[in-house]
């Protein structure tokens, strides 16, 4: 049988022709293995169908190897069923091999036969009991069928038979759908160990820390995505968010500015870079950003109440109102909102509306002192002394409470309140002659009477300054209560964060507005 | 040479570093690059290229010899080259290499260009139950459907698979059967494998001409050491899948390391004294390269994305590459001991590799299939490429040229420089910006009067639409309907289709009419009457009647649908009907 004789040779004819002399060999199934799958490894599809057709033609279809790649390649092209076909049939040709059974039941999972998968999953996973792909895709199939306490334990199962990212970073979502952010956290910095330069784990973590106010280490995080991959839309904009918390808002646009460029229809990055020139006061260009925002999604309330907030440093109170009433009738629960609608309602004039807005604010908040600040210069304004004590006193309450966890006030806003107390004869409360730590520019209050003379409308500059330099508590309002004072807050903004979780309304008593 | 010619930076800075020494986009070469070898044939100092050429389509296999840009010889080959090697059998003087050419479950070896020997696969063990099955055949025992039917039993149960004659056997007609059986029962029964990679192992000296093992993978998972000059099996490893591509340094009799990619998405990494794998690369995709430079592992994956392992296993970086990569092959230029890795991709380019840096790209008429860098006549550093449409091309790195790792760092991206796109703003803003902050409260309060306004007309229409029945939902409890009109057509005929559907849990309606309201002198509607059946609950009535637009002059108008009841002059229910333009003429 040494003879160079393997050649192809046609069935019936080579064997009448060769039997006198010698048998003629059989072709050995499997000799064109190596070409299919070469061909197959390249993506050169049509080779590849070329010589799989060849070998069907000359093994009569029984070459499991053909039938296999044939299979992957109609899955590619999207022809799911008939490769599901094909698998099935090379799980009748060869029933002992677990990776016929496991395409069986990928193409049956592509299908969406999601219990039928976990079915023929099973099956294959009693042919190969430590086969990490079935693990990691019965905790995917589970994960689909909504039992995430299987799908888990699987996943776990993946990770214990061999370490890889897919299945940590699935196991770390589904454990954030649980809550589970500790636990998402430590899976996510074991996958991390494994690659280092895995950009949407580093940002997934980044994100979770930001989540759980770790800022350092998120931004660290962040930080690195960044280096390997610099157009990272969603570190990008998680990374810029924190320097626009810290007030690095040129840094935090020329990031933006990537991001714009290769995702410019982004809403939460609008609304970003609309933020980053408030506070550059650039109140024109943060507007049309803002709107640019709003347009790619107009459900979203964050933008709205961002609107607001610009438009009331821009002293265009009525469209200040409509844009924080849309964010209102969006998203009930923010005790900002109502703040923002007072104080928008109470330039307009609507004092009892003002009122009743505050007062909702103040029901819905527990910790921001400045909502009862302003109510009370409001309550005070309109001689109702009762009222701003009651609101005061309310306002120390948070004041102390704040001041246990060391939160930094803001000058302004000590300023504002000192003479309020003063106004209302409490001013020798000790709660603010304490305050002694360097309070952080984040929050000005800017009172400005309307009694008092208006500041003249002139550049978005000199608007700017205006309402930063408080021009507002004038040295009369101690004296006469016929002047009306009221805080004008600047909030701080809103900077979004993809898929920021934390944001969610906490249940709030339907509010009916007054002024509608 | 007609290589692309761009003006781009890297393109010209790349062919600075290649001279072009030759191109033939019609050599007729189709090959791989694990079927081209440089050798030292005639140990004449002048290194030729031997060429496994794979032919077109199951023919013209053929071993190609190339000296220089010409080719010199040509041997047929029986079937597809799997690859071929140039190794030293002997320490025989002249030191002249033999060729080795993998195809089928032969190594085919020749010296001198002339074939010298033959080795066979050793068979793969035979079911023991299927051996004795022929056995009964071959003493006409049992008929060919007996045969038949206890092969199958077999193949569905037993461990080791069928040999091929049992599996073709099984796919005969009854009436093909007793003469296949005559014409293989006496044959020996045999399980044979085929080779489906080879590689070249020294065997107890690193010099450059020591007398070198192959090192083979096959389709039964196994991995074979052969020794030079005997021919027999030094080592047999098992592997859990079929190898693919094999990468072998070291030496035999010492120490060496064989990095195997196999068909699962696995790469193992094999020492000397180890009769298993030793560690294990798992891959999410499949290798489509791979070369070992110096201690560490490049692995490229159909990914389009290429890795660097260390030698235990470990991923050290991973880059995303343009394009998908065709093969890989390693650059070593002896000279100034640079390693690198060549990656020929599907988008005709060369991409050079030194680790993660890339250090030069070579632009391709064509998608290059076949990589090969070495020593090719007299000069040292030689590339040969051969292109998917059959081309050969031959460059030859530039002794001046030099390699320097680019920064890592890309810079900015390109977006960073990109001006935000923010509008102006304009006049007109300013104009209305002013005018709000100085009247904001008196917008305000006509803003909200409008609203309250509104508001109040909205709900008395609302109110006197409930009170006439003049919605299309019926709002008394006795008749609860609903009716939806739908007009069909172009004009100046419509159609007017109107459902009519009774809302009650189980009470029928009864005895209800239907009439129009609608300007006389623009639409006829025939029949403008009807007495509605009995509306069982539930089910859809579609009611169905002519409209003819009388004018010409695109106008439209509401026809009015009433329900009514029998007896009474308020409706149930109304619909408004928005009439389309009759877009045909009226007829006269």
């Amino acid at each position: 049988m040494a003879e160079e004789q393997q050649e192809v040779v046609p069935q019936e004819s080579g064997l009448r022709k060769s039997r006198v002399q010698k048998v003629p060999e059989l072709p050995i199934l499997e000799r064109r293995n190596w070409l299919i799958h070469l061909h197959y490894v390249r993506k050169d599809y049509e080779s590849c169908k070329a010589v799989i057709k060849e070998q069907l033609q000359a093994t009569q279809g029984v070459c499991e190897y053909a039938v296999y790649v044939q299979a992957l390649i109609l899955r590619l092209e999207g022809k799911i069923q008939e490769s599901l076909e094909l698998f099935q049939t090379c799980a009748v040709l060869n029933p002992t091999s677990s990776d016929n059974l496991k395409q069986v039941a990928r193409s049956l999972f592509l299908l969406g036969k999601h219990k039928a998968a976990v079915e023929v999953y099973n099956e294959a996973a009693r042919l190969n009991q430590k086969d990490w792909e079935i693990c990691h895709n019965l905790g995917v199939c589970y994960l689909f069928l909504k039992d995430l306490s299987k799908s888990k334990e699987q996943l776990t199962l993946a990770l214990q038979l061999h370490r890889q990212d897919l299945s940590a970073i699935t196991l770390g979502k589904i454990q954030l759908q649980e809550g589970d952010i500790d636990g998402a956290i430590q899976t996510f910095t074991q996958a991390l160990q494994l690659s280092p330069e895995n950009t949407e784990l580093l940002t997934t973590l980044g994100l979770l820390y930001l989540q759980n106010g770790l800022f350092q280490k998120a931004f660290e995080y962040l930080g690195n995505a960044l280096t390997y991959d610099p157009s990272n839309y969603k570190g990008i904009l998680a990374a810029g968010c924190m320097m626009q918390s810290h007030g690095d808002y040129d840094v935090a646009l020329s990031k933006y500015r990537v991001a714009a460029s290769s995702v410019p229809e982004s809403s939460p990055l609008w609304n970003n870079i609309g933020m980053c020139f408030y506070g550059k006061k650039k109140y024109v260009a943060a507007i049309s950003c803002l709107k640019r925002a709003l347009y790619l999604s107009p459900f979203d309330w964050r933008v709205l109440y961002n609107l607001g907030l610009v438009h009331l440093s821009m002293q265009q109170y009525a469209s200040a109102f409509h844009f924080l009433s849309a964010a209102i009738s969006l998203h009930h629960g923010n005790a900002g909102l109502y703040m923002l609608l007072a104080v928008a309602l109470t330039y307009l004039d609507d004092i009892e509306n003002a009122k009743s807005s505050y007062q909702q604010a103040a029901s819905l908040d527990q910790t921001d002192p400045l909502v009862n600040l302003n109510f009370a210069v409001l309550l005070y304004n309109q001689g109702d002394k009762k009222g701003a004590l009651g609101q005061y006193q309310e306002l120390e309450r948070k004041v102390s409470a704040l001041r246990e966890t060391s939160t930094e006030f803001d000058p302004e806003m000590v300023d504002m309140a000192q003479k309020l107390g003063a106004a209302l004869q409490v001013g020798e409360s000790l709660v603010w002659t304490r305050q002694t730590k360097d309070p952080k520019g984040k929050q000005r209050g800017a009172g400005k009477g309307p009694g008092a003379e208006q500041a003249p409308l002139g550049s978005n500059q000199a608007l700017g300054r205006a309402m930063s330099s408080a021009a507002g508590y004038s040295k009369a309002s101690g004296l006469s209560s016929g002047i009306t004072i009221s805080t004008v807050s600047k909030h701080p903004s809103l900077p979004l964060e993809p898929e920021d979780p934390s944001l969610t309304s906490s249940t709030a008593p339907d509010y009916r507005r007054g002024h509608s | 040479m007609s290589s692309s010619s761009d003006s781009s930076s890297r393109e010209g800075e790349s062919r600075s570093k290649w001279l072009d020494a030759h191109y033939d986009p019609v050599a007729g070469l189709n090959t791989l690059s694990s079927c081209i070898a440089l050798a030292d044939l005639h140990g004449d100092g002048d290194f030729k290229m031997v060429v496994g050429d794979m032919g077109h389509g199951p023919y013209n296999m053929k071993l190609k010899v190339y000296k220089g840009t010409a080719r010199m010889s040509e041997n047929a080959l029986l079937d597809l080259p799997t690859g071929v090697a140039a190794f030293l059998m002997d320490q025989n003087e002249p030191r002249t290499p033999a060729i080795a050419v993998a195809s089928g479950p032969f190594i085919y070896v020749y010296k001198n260009l002339r074939p010298y020997f033959k080795f066979t696969l050793p068979a793969m063990e035979v079911n023991a139950l299927e051996k004795e099955v022929w056995d009964q055949a071959k003493e006409d025992k049992i008929d060919p459907v007996t045969l038949k039917e206890m092969l199958e039993s077999i193949r569905d149960k037993a461990e080791i698979p069928l040999s091929v004659r049992s599996l073709r056997f099984l796919m005969l007609e009854l009436q093909e059967m007793e003469a296949f059986v005559n014409t293989y029962k006496q044959q020996p029964l045999k399980r044979q494998t085929v080779i489906t990679c080879m590689g070249t192992l020294k065997k107890n000296m690193a010099d450059e001409d020591a007398v070198c093992c192959l090192v083979i993978g096959t389709e039964s998972g196994e991995l074979f050491i052969l020794d030079p000059e005997a021919f027999t099996i030094l080592t047999r490893v098992s592997l859990s899948s079929v190898p693919t591509l094999l990468d072998v340094t070291g030496q035999y009799d010492i120490e060496y390391r064989i990095t195997v990619a196999c068909r699962n998405g696995n790469v193992y990494i094999l020492r000397r004294d180890s009769k298993r794998p030793k560690y294990c690369i798992e891959l999410s995709a499949q290798v489509v390269g791979l070369v070992r430079v110096q201690k560490n592992i490049m692995i490229g994956t159909s990914h389009e994305t290429l890795h660097g392992y260390s030698q235990k296993g470990k991923r050290l970086w991973t880059v995303t590459l343009p394009a998908s990569i065709m093969t890989m092959s390693l650059l070593e230029q002896k000279s100034r001991g640079i390693q690198a890795v060549l990656v020929g991709l599907k988008n005709m380019e060369v991409h050079l590799y030194r680790d993660k840096n890339l250090l030069s790209v070579i632009n391709t008429p064509d998608i290059v299939t076949g990589l090969c860098f070495g020593r090719y006549g007299r000069e040292d550093d030689t590339l040969i490429m051969t292109t998917q449409g059959g081309g050969l091309l031959i460059k030859i790195l530039k002794r001046t040229a030099q390699f320097e790792d680019k920064d890592t760092a890309p810079g900015p991206p390109t977006g960073q420089s990109i001006k935000l796109n923010v509008p102006k703003k304009t006049k007109l803003y300013v104009d209305q910006t002013l005018r709000e902050r100085e009247n904001a409260v008196a917008m305000h309060r006509v803003f909200q009067m409008d609203l309250y306004r509104l508001r109040l007309s909205a709900a008395r229409a609302y109110v006197k639409a409930l009170d006439a029945s003049l919605a299309p939902v019926s709002s008394t409890m006795q008749e609860p309907l609903t009716l939806n009109a739908a007009v069909q057509g172009i004009g100046p005929q419509f159609k007017l289709i109107l459902n009519l559907q009774n809302t009650s849990v189980n009470r029928p309606s009864m005895q209800l009419l239907i009439s129009f309201l609608y300007d006389e002198k623009l639409y006829k509607i025939k029949p403008a009457f009807f007495k509605v059946p009995l509306l069982v609950p539930g089910l859809n009535y579609p009611i169905e009647t002519f409209v003819e637009c009388c004018s010409d002059k695109g106008i439209s108008d509401i026809i009015k649908v009433f329900v009514l009841r029998e007896g009474k002059s308020t409706p149930l229910l109304t619909a408004h009907i928005n009439m389309p333009v009759s877009e045909g003429l009226a007829a006269a």
